[in-house]
């Protein structure tokens, strides 16, 4: 029990620093951008038809003092962790007053959901598949498998979902290509509405499934193919033990240790994909709103942004350690 | 084995499903497809989709049909002919009166119009409006109010009354819509609130004909609904509009509108790509446009251009920016920015509206005869065939959807353009003190002549890809040029002055008024600041001219609806081809692409160009009145 | 050497597909030093030609040879992935030996900074770092950034070996002889990590070639530079797919996944080659 104290210490350290350090990128890259968002607010003002210059120069005076960008760096950097600790990021530059807290709040679900389905649907029929073709090596249909596999998983979260769109966009158009949910159905646990939620995030759950399937496909694969060479297992089925009973108590739990491990590491670079699904599909989650921060030059919004992807990754996987122990005795030991 | 059977199955299982799901899904949910009006709002997703009030900086969605359907003011200016005249009356009863030297401006009201909720309209509102935004210089037109106005009066119900600081004969452009301006918010709403700049206004009380019905928390849509009481909004006045419903949607990126119309899910598309818009007039039959055939889109009265800095020592030479004028081959440019799709422009001011009538057929001939001396020859640059050419060259693919008819050729492309002469522009820079060595323009100093023209990358493809154009042609003459794409704070970016040319438009104009202050007014030497500090719009060019001054200094000094306003402005224009500050090109020809499955009665510069179908500009509250339903057959 | 290639040829069905993908991608690479048309002009060719002999992949809207254009964003990508590749191998040869050479305090430190980089969602930071570049974002600069974040997951791989490689006799010998550690991990553990060090250098192309097309889709780089990323750029502008221009979106799409798979199995057989296991488990089955 005290060895799984300290196990969980150490990464609940690895975590903090996680936390830390990618904030602080995040936070100094910002600042060091020579973006202004008074110019920014002005320029999308006179756009609308104010352009008399005397009045630009009254509305800029305004602004400097509304958005408060005074203050040394250290002084915002202070500022930026206290408010952090409330989960605060301040106002929105682009969308001022609103805080940009409620625009992730807004956004978040979306994201949440997308990257856990996919994930988890790509990491159980990724591992299932591939234990079983690492098991039975001369079944044709799992060789088969495992070609394809091996193909999907190089392909960039981009390339795979502009393939995807264009097939089922343009060539079979049978599923919606665009936003989260159907034009004026109300939110709520109606059948019309999940059913619309489930069927808009069918195209981008399997963009980014298909990429990741073969990832965890041909990693289970391997593995479990080496654990088959072991004695035990040898001995087992000298024993006449049921084979299903092998695959799955002997073979395949053993191998779920380091492909947990794997999840964890590579939770980030999933992460990465699922931004980049959301905007080539219009998904209203954290990826749109990243980009329309971009695009607008409202960089409280993209720090806010990157600041929470950060901390939610952690978090993930902070919790995926958590479950290790469970799968793996030996951690305990270490 | 079997486990892998049952997945396959499964999938192929939940696909069928969700294919017969869709078949029978209702585009919009509870409302009849056929009275409802989709239309594009090209703001995309808005970031924070609970905000309407629009007269904070950075509000929420502008075009979200809020300032189309749910906003009025006191008068409208349209771009094009106009429902009734260019000009409308719209809050205000008559057109705005001054004193005789400009310092005092009186609006008579119209009577019987109502909010959303039954509170009646009057001048306590428009007073309201602008002391309200004086005493927040952070809203939208506070600053423009405070640069102008002494006080503003109500002394009754129907009068304001507006003290000026100084003579500002154009005063009333505030609240004179080009695409939009201060709208009147409601004082009994605003009024109860602390901090009128942070309240959301949410559900807005309109003044509007519609008022909102729904909208997504996730800002992809706003569906707005037909007041009952419409005869009680300003557009009462000409009939019922036809849409009992009108929605504003993202549609996503150029391509998926372009889908979605063809599956008849979107009656307007604001923008979309040439190639997008040949693909429909191809592919869909039930497609309307502007202009039945080419160039399709609506010409905007803005002018896209190329934008020198005149800090730059080699921008500041006329000839350098003629010869780099004469070195553009305006066929290549138009094919290559908007595949033939351009209404081109030689001079300073947008080919659109009512513009060819005020200024472009009187200068035709001076145009024609206008010469340049370069001290070793002399050139007439002018070519009025350009136009045409264009036409020639898109006849054989295009067919029929190329207009035979001079006329219509002119109103369709434009007229004339500068003729690209090496030659002349060789002898212009080497006038300037350039040389060419070794294929290369060196600059007075010796150094290499290099430009980077700043384009707005996706942010506006078509003019990206005018610029990717001339570009290239500098570049084989031996200039060291190229493009910088800058999508993200394009015009702060222009502000500062730290560039050195770009694509982007300093000119825009009221389109159907002759009027040119709408831009010229802030070309005043006295706004040009000196370089490193911030140039106010729009003069972007920070081009400073003592008759210039002159021209300006005359028009302030007459009315708005002065007939020597004309004359002025085609001095202006003269004098912008002679010095040649910025490069005019084109209009920002707008791809509005209509679908008559559900609805009939959209504008058309042939037939009834009553207004600008681009459903972002305020005016198309117009074109409501005149849609009318489709009969089912 | 030669004939072990013939014999991974021959019995190693990845390694023969692999390089035979890689292979048609450089034969492309190497064409475009022949292009007849200068890369970054527009209009040299009638636009929209469906492919033909006289142009194999077509023409795109821009009035340029799609087959040229392939070739010549195909060698500016992949450029790009080597330049990366290179730079960040450096970064994780000297963290992984260091770290498993020294051990200790070091190899701890090292490990949890490189573990947080592992974890650190790199896109939402590239796109900040595009913010702080602004108009300074070059082809150059991208690849330093990304090859400074694209390190760490190798950089613990060559920990490993590293770590195990300490333990070994010759290890002990060196140090015993006297040679520094910066002499034992150039001229002792160097050559045995190299193998890995290979075939994840494949790998780390691979990504940076990606990421490159996203970044360079959402039009965060420079896109007057032909990259496979700012080819299917400019196909969106002009809004390809609609318009029926798909040879313009699936020259590039089809050239880079051969591309993607093609140095994914070659890196797959690299694995396998330098793991006896497998190869005996191969040989057997």
């Amino acid at each position: 029990m005290r060895s799984y104290l300290w196990y969980l210490a150490r990464r609940f350290g690895q975590f903090v620093l996680v936390v830390f350090v990618g904030i602080n990128i995040v936070f100094f890259v910002t600042h060091a951008t020579p973006i202004d968002p008074v110019e920014q607010a002005i320029s999308s003002a006179t756009q609308f038809g104010q352009s008399d210059p005397r009045a630009v120069e009254i509305m800029r005076k305004a602004l400097r003092e509304l958005y408060g960008l005074d203050g040394s760096i250290w002084q915002q950097y202070l500022t930026f962790w206290r408010r952090l600790a409330t989960g605060d990021f301040g106002p929105s530059l682009s969308a001022f007053p609103t805080s940009v807290s409620t625009l992730i709040g807004q956004a978040l679900p979306w994201t949440a959901g997308l990257l856990s389905t996919s994930t988890l649907v790509a990491w159980c029929v990724g591992n299932f598949m591939g234990g079983l073709a690492g098991y039975y090596r001369k079944n044709r249909l799992l060789k088969g498998l495992g070609i394809v596999a091996t193909g999907l998983q190089p392909i960039p979260s981009y390339i795979m979902s502009l393939v995807v769109l264009i097939l089922f966009g343009y060539l079979w158009p049978i599923l919606p290509i665009s936003g989260g949910v159907e034009m004026n159905i109300h939110p709520g646990f109606t059948f019309s509405f999940l059913g619309s939620v489930a069927a808009h995030s069918l195209l981008p759950v399997l963009s980014l499934a298909l990429i990741t399937i073969g990832a965890w496909f041909v990693g289970m694969r391997s593995l479990v193919s080496n654990i088959v060479a072991e004695d035990y297992v040898v001995y087992a089925e000298l024993a006449g033990v049921d084979r299903h009973k092998i695959l799955t108590s002997y073979v395949m739990r053993n191998a779920l240790a380091p492909q947990l491990t794997g999840l964890a590491l590579s939770l980030g670079g999933i992460f990465n994909g699922a931004i980049i699904t959301e905007v080539v599909f219009g998904y209203p989650g954290l990826g749109t709103l990243l980009v329309r921060g971009v695009n607008s030059g409202d960089y409280s919004l993209v720090l806010g942004i990157a600041s929470i992807s950060i901390i939610a990754v952690a978090t993930a996987v902070f919790a995926i350690d958590l479950l290790y122990p469970l799968l793996d005795p030996r951690v305990k030991v270490r | 084995m079997k486990a892998a059977l049952f997945c396959l199955t499964a999938t192929f299982l939940a696909g069928s499903i969700s294919e017969q799901a869709f078949a029978q899904a209702s585009f919009l949910a509870g409302i009849p497809r056929n009275e409802v009006l989709i239309a594009e709002n090209p703001e995309g997703r808005i970031t924070n989709p609970t905000w309407f009030n629009i007269w904070v900086v950075n509000h929420g969605s502008n075009s979200n049909g809020l300032q189309q359907l749910g906003m009025d003011t006191l008068w409208y200016i349209d771009p094009d002919a106009g429902i009734d005249g260019v000009w409308d009356n719209s809050l205000a009863s008559d057109k705005p009166s001054y004193n005789s030297d400009f310092t005092e401006m009186t609006v008579k009201l119209r009577d019987g119009i109502y909010w959303s909720d039954g509170v009646e309209f009057t001048a306590d509102d428009v007073v309201y409006t602008v002391e309200t935004q004086m005493k927040n210089p952070t809203t939208t037109w506070g600053p423009g109010f405070l640069a102008s106005v002494d006080s503003v009066t109500a002394p009754d119900k129907n009068t304001v009354v507006f003290k000026l600081k100084r003579a500002n004969s154009r005063f009333h452009s505030l609240f004179t819509v080009r695409w939009n301006a201060c709208w009147i918010m409601p004082k009994h709403v605003f009024e109860k609130q602390a901090d009128p700049t942070k309240f959301e206004f949410n559900p807005p009380v309109t003044l509007g004909p519609y008022t909102l019905k729904s909208f997504d928390p996730n800002g992809a849509w706003y569906i707005w609904q037909r007041r009952d009481d419409w005869q009680r909004t300003t557009l009462g006045r000409f009939g019922e509009p036809g849409p009992k419903y009108v929605a504003y949607i993202d549609p996503g990126p150029p391509d998926k509108r372009v889908i979605l119309q063809l599956n008849h899910e979107l009656d307007i598309i604001h923008d979309t790509t040439p190639e997008g818009v040949f693909t429909l007039a191809k592919q869909s039959p039930s497609s309307h446009f502007w202009f039945k055939g080419f160039p399709y889109a609506h010409p905007d009265p803005t002018l896209p251009a190329v934008v020198f800095n005149h800090d730059i020592d080699a921008f500041k030479n006329r000839d350098v920016r003629w010869a780099l004028t004469l070195l553009i081959d305006m066929k290549a440019v138009s094919m290559a920015s908007y595949r033939g799709a351009a209404t081109i422009s030689a001079i300073a001011v947008p080919p659109t509206g009512l513009y060819p009538k005020y200024y472009f057929d009187p200068l035709e001939d001076w145009l024609k005869n206008f010469e340049i001396d370069t001290g070793k020859s002399k050139y007439k640059p002018y070519d009025p065939t350009v136009a045409q050419q264009i036409a020639d060259l898109l006849r054989p693919t295009m067919g029929d959807k190329i207009p035979k008819d001079p006329k219509e050729i002119a109103t369709a492309f434009g007229r004339g353009w500068w003729k690209p002469n090496p030659q002349v522009a060789t002898e212009l820079l080497e006038r300037a003190g350039f040389k060419k060595t070794g294929g290369k323009w060196m600059k007075p100093d010796g150094t290499p002549f290099s430009i980077t023209m700043l384009v707005e990358g996706d942010q506006r493809p078509v003019m990206t890809r005018a610029g990717t154009m001339i570009v290239q042609e500098w570049r084989q003459f031996g200039i060291d040029a190229k493009t910088q794409a800058y999508p993200s704070d394009f015009f702060p970016r222009v502000a500062s002055g730290d560039f050195e040319a770009a694509m982007a438009w300093s000119v825009e104009t009221w389109g159907g008024h002759p009027d040119l202050s709408f831009f010229l007014d802030s070309w005043h030497s006295e706004f040009v600041k000196p370089a490193g500090q911030r140039q106010p719009p729009r003069n972007w060019q920070r081009w400073s001219n003592p008759e210039l001054d002159k021209i300006i200094e005359q028009v302030r000094a007459i009315g708005f609806d002065d007939p020597k306003g004309v004359d002025l402005g085609q001095q202006f224009i003269k004098l912008a081809v002679q010095e040649m500050p910025i490069i005019p090109l084109m209009s920002y020809n707008v791809f509005t692409c209509m679908d008559t499955t559900y609805w009939t009665g959209y504008p058309s510069a042939e037939t009834d160009p009553y207004t600008d179908p681009v459903p972002n500009w305020a005016n198309t509250k117009y074109m409501m009145v005149k849609l009318k339903p489709v009969e089912k057959k | 050497m030669l004939k072990v290639l013939r014999d991974l040829f021959r019995h190693n069905r990845e390694f023969a597909a692999g390089s035979i993908l890689v292979l048609i991608v450089l034969g492309i690479v190497v064409a475009s030093f022949f292009s007849p048309y200068p890369p970054l002009d527009s209009y040299v060719v009638p636009p929209d030609i469906p492919p033909s002999w006289d142009h194999l992949l077509g023409t795109n809207s821009r009035g340029q040879d799609v087959f040229w254009q392939v070739a010549v964003a195909m060698r500016n990508s992949l450029l790009f992935g080597i330049s990366v590749a290179l730079i960040s191998r450096v970064i994780a040869l000297v963290i992984g030996l260091v770290s498993g050479y020294v051990g200790g305090m070091v190899d701890r430190v090292l490990m949890s900074i490189n573990d947080t980089f592992v974890v650190i969602p790199l896109f939402p930071i590239l796109t900040l770092f595009y913010f702080m570049m602004h108009d300074h974002m070059s082809w150059v600069v991208l690849a330093v950034a990304m090859a400074s974040l694209g390190w760490p997951y190798d950089a613990r791989l060559i920990r490993s070996i590293a770590l195990s490689l300490r333990n070994r006799e010759f290890t002990t010998q060196s140090i015993f002889s006297g040679m520094s550690t910066r002499q034992i991990l150039m001229e002792e553990h160097l050559p045995y990590v190299l193998p890995i060090v290979f075939s994840t250098t494949l790998n780390n192309i691979n990504w940076s070639i990606g990421l490159e097309v996203t970044l360079s889709v959402i039009g965060l780089t420079n896109i007057e530079t032909p990259t496979i990323g700012t080819m299917i750029y400019w196909a969106n502008q002009h809004t390809a797919m609609v318009a029926g221009i798909w040879w313009w979106v699936l020259a590039p799409v089809a050239t880079v996944i051969m591309m993607f798979i093609g140095l994914f199995l070659l890196s797959v057989s690299m694995n396998e080659f330098i793991d006896p296991r497998t190869r005996l488990a191969r040989m057997g089955a």
